[in-house]
């Protein structure tokens, strides 16, 4: 009895210990190549940088000219910041939001470029047999966002729209899961949120959204950003990277098919929502400018005015205008 | 036959006994699936035990739970050795020597009561966010456990075995791995069984820095799509994970300190009795 | 006539400000069996231990073979009032402890015969009985071939009937090996049916010792001198 307990254990740890040595392997595999530059690129799930490297073109492109490019994924805006500020993170593609917060927290980082946006896409969502019609409507009510998102911005200038003043709504901080939950239940009213969340709420609650960014003025912009002493030594490197992507993007317009297939496998959501997503938005990449760098500022501006943030930001300060 | 009567009773209870520990989680999983078939609840946002089981067969198929997984075990059984390690060094060298006692202890004892989770940043500052970084957090958070138990294994090991060693003449090497180690060692497994607990729970926080793989990453990514099938299959997979480690650290214990459990009565040599 | 092993002159032990031992003098000879009796906490057990080296003394001199005992008593083995054993070690194993080649195991097989456990080497201490315990712990003990077994009330815990038992064992032992034999008990009877000589312990110092010429012998007579004996110390220890 005694022996039989011991293979076992033992069958049962050495098991253990090879899969983890294959684990050990898988994560040896991208160790890369040396005699090239290594550029480290953030990007999250179905952003730009994604769509670069599912379509393989990017890579390809950029080791002819020398660099050697890693794509690290990350979960939050928040997270890649932080590898960013530390200098894990050459090159990152974030909202419109996460920068803002970083440059107050005395991050030090220069916009890049600018990407497309999703006004379409990101709105406040409503149930469609809720009694809220308009903006006006959301008087008194509940309504859910993700403090210090583009969410929060939303529904700031939503309410400034609507001629509301901050305290006629209940405001709800909740993690997206969370929300999700809330809005689900009917804990909460409406909920602001972009794509490709918004979508998925659209089809699976039977929900819409009452108000998007083309009337907010909540574009819900991508930008690339990197650290500030990086991007000042690396000029024709961003814009190699503006160049390339950008014809990633012009692919994806064109591709819809292709990448709405790619993307629902690889964000395992159905088909039908991430046709909408990508349908309702137009992929881009351009040089920084000043009408982009004024729509920035108005975001750091009110999370100022509102008390989100502690520190005036200049956002032309920190940007670079590569053309 | 009254015998085999009781027997099979005996037989019967002992089953019963072996079964009873599952009984709630399968009965749970019953009432979810019925729940869902019978659309108590919203499938979005609790999919049934099916869907969840199929799902992870497709993941499966695609080669991603395998790969996830195995790189999510690679991850804590090195942070485990590293971490336990370095517990069990620092907690063996403090509980044997006075001098190394008075200089680390407090300090480790200051450090242990920071949540190692809160030290996220610092470790993607100083390490990056490569695998040394995740692997680091593993570790640290092993590290404590096993050093408070080694330590207090050691340093409270019967004082008269440890006499009765010395006068014996044991040398310090025999008087370490005779009396000091096995005497220690019930602490010390224990303290292993609550590293490997701390080492899941750990992991899952480690995988969210910037992850492209792993079962960690493959729930917050699945959270962030509000993909519940997966992320109902992550925490399936860690309560497995978590049971089956715990399950190797009790048989650790049954193999390693099988003096323990043989208590007198029970002996199977059948001369041992009345030889008084 | 006999040489003499140990001479304990003088002795005195003292914890911070209260004296245990003061002035304890006595001496023993090699192959003799020597009762120690007296009031529990009267400073016999802390005797032992110096004479074992696990304690030093306050003042005075333990001489060992003519050479002053310092730090550990090499030739002597402690059997304590608990048996010590180690519970994740076989019997086999916990006799023989640091010792590791074939002649010593067989040797430790033998010492078990001796002490009749050879049924019991691979069982862990939990299994067996107080006695077999102790007998185990006696094993252990004569394995380094000691000069001086030191008994520190090995069988205080047992129950009579196993105490007789283990009293005719030990002594039986001890005799064939003509082992020097120092027996710390509370229990006088014991002493007299053990001890060629038995040493009295009374108000912190040895107070006199009584020979014990009829120990052993089975006729009635002695039998009855025993009992006088013990008598005699009883009235000793109370006066």
């Amino acid at each position: 009895m005694k022996k039989i307990k011991k293979t076992f254990v033992s069958v049962v740890l050495l098991l253990w210990c090879g899969i983890a040595i294959y684990g050990w392997h898988l994560t040896r595999e991208d160790a890369g190549n040396s005699s090239l530059k290594n550029v480290v690129i953030g990007y999250q799930a179905g952003d730009e940088f994604y769509i670069s490297k599912i379509r393989g073109q990017f890579v390809k492109k950029m080791k002819d000219k020398g660099y050697n490019v890693k794509f690290k994924e990350f979960q939050n805006g928040a997270a890649m910041m932080q590898a960013l500020a530390s200098g894990n993170v050459d090159y990152a593609r974030v909202g419109d939001t996460p920068p803002v917060s970083a440059l107050a927290s005395g991050t030090q980082l220069t916009y890049i470029a600018a990407g497309g946006t999703k006004e379409k896409g990101s709105g406040i969502l409503v149930h469609k047999n809720s009694s809220i019609k308009k903006l006006a409507d959301l008087k008194g009510k509940r309504v859910a966002y993700t403090k210090g998102t583009s969410s929060q911005y939303m529904l700031l200038r939503a309410l400034k729209v609507a001629g509301l003043s901050n305290n006629d709504i209940t405001w709800v901080n909740l993690d997206s899961d969370a929300a999700s939950v809330a809005y689900s239940k009917g804990k909460v009213d409406a909920w602001a949120n972009w794509d490709p969340s918004v979508a998925q709420v659209e089809i699976t609650e039977n929900s819409k959204l009452i108000v998007n960014g083309k009337t907010t003025g909540a574009l819900n912009r991508s930008f690339i950003v990197s650290p500030t002493s990086y991007a000042k030594n690396n000029k024709s490197l961003s814009k190699l990277i503006i160049k390339y992507t950008e014809q990633d993007m012009k692919w994806a317009n064109n591709n819809h098919s292709k990448l709405i297939n790619k993307m629902s496998t690889d964000l395992k959501l159905s088909k039908k929502i991430v046709r909408r997503t990508v349908l309702r938005r137009t992929y881009s990449m351009q040089e920084m400018n000043k009408d982009i760098v004024k729509e920035e500022q108005e975001i750091a501006n009110v999370f100022y005015d509102n008390n989100i943030l502690t520190k005036k930001i200049d956002v032309s300060k920190h940007t670079q205008y590569l053309r | 036959m009254e015998n085999i009567e009781t027997a099979k009773h005996y037989q019967f209870s002992i089953k019963f006994k072996n079964s009873l520990p599952w009984l709630i989680p399968v009965f749970l999983i019953l009432i979810w699936q019925v729940a869902c078939n019978a659309s108590w609840v919203n499938e979005t946002l609790l999919p049934s035990p099916i869907d969840v089981v199929t799902n992870g067969v497709k993941l499966f198929k695609k080669g991603e739970l395998q790969e996830n997984m195995s790189i999510s075990l690679y991850r804590a059984t090195a942070g485990l050795l590293i971490g336990g390690g370095l517990g069990f060094i620092l907690g063996f060298i403090n509980g044997v020597s006075h001098t190394a006692r008075l200089l680390f202890d407090s300090t480790i004892q200051m450090l242990r009561n920071i949540p190692h989770l809160a030290l996220i940043p610092l470790i993607i500052l100083w390490l990056g966010i490569g695998e040394s970084a995740k692997i680091s957090l593993v570790a640290l958070g092993c590290l404590f456990p096993m050093y408070i138990n080694t330590y207090h294994g050691i340093t409270s090991v019967d004082p008269k075995l440890i006499e009765m060693g010395k006068s014996y003449e044991l040398s310090k090497k025999d008087l370490f791995t005779k009396i000091i180690f096995p005497g220690a060692l019930p602490t010390i497994l224990m303290g292993l069984r609550y590293a490997l607990g701390v080492m899941w729970t750990s992991l899952i926080v480690a995988e969210t820095i910037s992850a492209s793989s792993g079962i960690g990453y493959m729930s917050t990514n699945a959270e962030q799509f509000l993909d519940m099938k997966t992320i109902i299959l992550c925490i399936l997979i860690y309560a497995l994970l978590g049971k089956l480690s715990d399950f190797i650290a009790k048989n650790f214990e049954d193999i390693f300190l099988n003096w323990r459990v043989i208590e007198r009565g029970q002996s199977n040599d059948s001369k041992a009795s009345g030889n008084n | 006539m006999t040489q003499k092993l140990l001479e304990i002159i003088n002795v005195g032990k003292s914890y911070g400000q209260s004296a245990v031992l003061s002035n304890a003098s006595l001496s023993i000879s090699e192959g003799e069996f020597i009762a120690l009796v007296g009031m529990s906490g009267g400073g016999k057990s802390t005797l032992l231990r110096m004479l074992a080296g696990l304690e030093d003394v306050s003042s005075g001199d333990i001489i060992q073979d003519g050479i002053k005992l310092e730090g550990l008593n090499k030739s002597a083995r402690v059997m304590f009032q608990e048996d010590r054993l180690l519970p994740w070690m076989n019997v086999l194993e916990n006799v023989m402890l640091d010792k590791r080649n074939r002649e010593q195991r067989a040797e430790a097989l033998q010492l078990l015969k001796q002490v009749e456990l050879e049924d019991y080497v691979q069982q862990f201490p939990t299994q067996l009985s107080g006695g077999q315990r102790q007998r185990v712990a006696l094993a252990r003990a004569l394995m380094a071939h000691p000069r001086l077994l030191l008994l520190d009330e090995p069988l205080g815990a047992l129950d009579a009937l196993t105490r007789g038992k283990m009293q005719n064992l030990i002594h039986k032992v001890c005799q064939n090996k003509s082992i020097t034999t120092f027996l710390v008990t509370h229990d006088i009877n014991e002493a007299v049916r053990m001890a060629d000589r038995i040493a009295i312990i009374k108000n912190g110092t040895i107070w006199r010792t009584i020979d014990n010429p009829y120990r052993g012998k089975e006729s009635i007579a002695d039998k009855e001198k025993e009992v006088e004996i013990s008598e005699k110390i009883l009235a000793e220890i109370l006066n």
